[in-house]
């Protein structure tokens, strides 16, 4: 997966409704200061001489022919970078009716109206990402950094002991009922009734 | 003159581009990055899940094999810290961790699952033990013996006891 940037990587890069915050990012990070050129990637003004597509937003519904035709003139092997929180997983409009809210989503409608295996994914979150995150993307990609960040999952199961303890004083405190308010129900025929 | 004098000035300013991926970057103090449950102090109240906007953080109760499981999905979360403000035990902080990057989605979720006790009434799955723990040294008194009753017999038992008490003043 990641031997195919052996060679400079040309981006090509696609709104797909965002805010602009990442897109700005985007533009960022080519500034001399990040300075993304020295990895060689590269902004063209189209999929056709691009290796990737940079991804942003959320893919409103009016925008999924688009992106679809931008990924089907993507030449083989195709990469798509998914940049900031909408595009990862819907971000802040995850299920707004205007959107189709992330890019694994999209894959779905990719799958079953258009026939299309789903491309390669780099999944960079942040709202908006990071330059320096755009910066370890690349790092990825290009074999020059490993990925850090792993699924973590922790299972908590409590000790018996603590688990009796819990049980008996609440059954003592069932027991006494000594806190409960006093409610005095008045018996008589109520007012109106025969 | 004048590209001489270009030349001499930018000669004379230092480089500006960081090294960033061989070397690491200073991150500033109050910097919102990966947030992360400490599995040991989470009581599973689900209070982050209830303030998270865009619902990076959600929780169920899995009712089978009684647990609690609280999940965190980096890819949606936009690092509001809402969830570090809610939580009343500190459980959940924002990490200065800001690289995420990664090739598959399932690295992407933080899972946290937590035993759930049983209704002593009737023996279905209420809430943890963490939190009932919680609520017994933090939470008002009078709430103390209906923690470990489900909502269902939580209602039935309150209005029998009253009723029962209720008829005792009475006659």
């Amino acid at each position: 997966m990641v031997d195919v940037l052996k060679k400079s990587i040309w981006v090509f890069h696609l709104n797909s409704g965002s805010c602009n915050g990442c897109d700005i990012e985007v533009l960022d990070v080519f500034t001399p200061r990040p300075d993304f050129e020295r990895f060689g990637v590269k902004l063209v003004p189209s999929p056709r001489h691009a290796d990737a597509i940079a991804l942003t937003g959320p893919i409103t519904r009016a925008m999924v022919p688009k992106v679809v035709e931008a990924i089907k003139a993507l030449p083989e092997p195709k990469i798509v970078l998914a940049i900031g929180a909408c595009a990862c997983g819907g971000g802040i409009w995850h299920d707004t009716y205007v959107v189709v809210g992330g890019i694994d989503e999209f894959y779905k409608i990719l799958k079953e109206e258009y026939g299309m295996d789903p491309p390669t994914t780099i999944y960079i979150p942040g709202c908006p990402a990071k330059p320096e995150a755009l910066i370890y993307a690349a790092g990825i990609l290009a074999d020059i950094i490993k990925q850090k960040q792993r699924r973590r999952e922790d299972v908590i199961r409590e000790e018996d002991e603590e688990k009796r303890k819990i049980e008996t004083i609440i059954r003592e405190e069932i027991g006494s009922r000594h806190f409960l308010p006093k409610i005095i129900v008045k018996r008589g025929p109520r007012e109106g009734s025969v | 003159m004048g590209r001489l004098r270009m030349l001499i000035d930018s000669l004379s300013h230092p480089r500006v581009t960081e090294k960033y991926p061989y070397e690491p970057i200073p991150i500033p103090e109050d910097f919102r990055g990966k947030p992360e449950i400490d599995p040991e102090k989470c009581i599973g109240c689900a209070a982050c899940a209830r303030v998270c906007p865009p619902n990076a953080i959600t929780f169920r109760d899995d009712h089978e094999q009684g647990y609690r499981v609280l999940q965190v999905f980096l890819g949606r979360c936009i690092f509001c810290g809402r969830c570090q403000d809610s939580c009343p035990v500190g459980a959940i902080k924002l990490t200065k961790e800001f690289e995420l990057v990664s090739l598959s989605k399932d690295d992407l979720y933080q899972v946290v699952k937590l035993e759930l006790a049983k209704c002593v009434r009737c023996g279905k799955y209420t809430v943890p033990y963490r939190y009932i723990k919680y609520l017994m040294e933090k939470g008002p008194k009078i709430l103390k013996y209906e923690l470990l009753l489900c909502p269902e017999c939580k209602s039935e038992v309150t209005t029998l006891i009253k009723y029962h008490y209720a008829q005792e003043v009475h006659e």
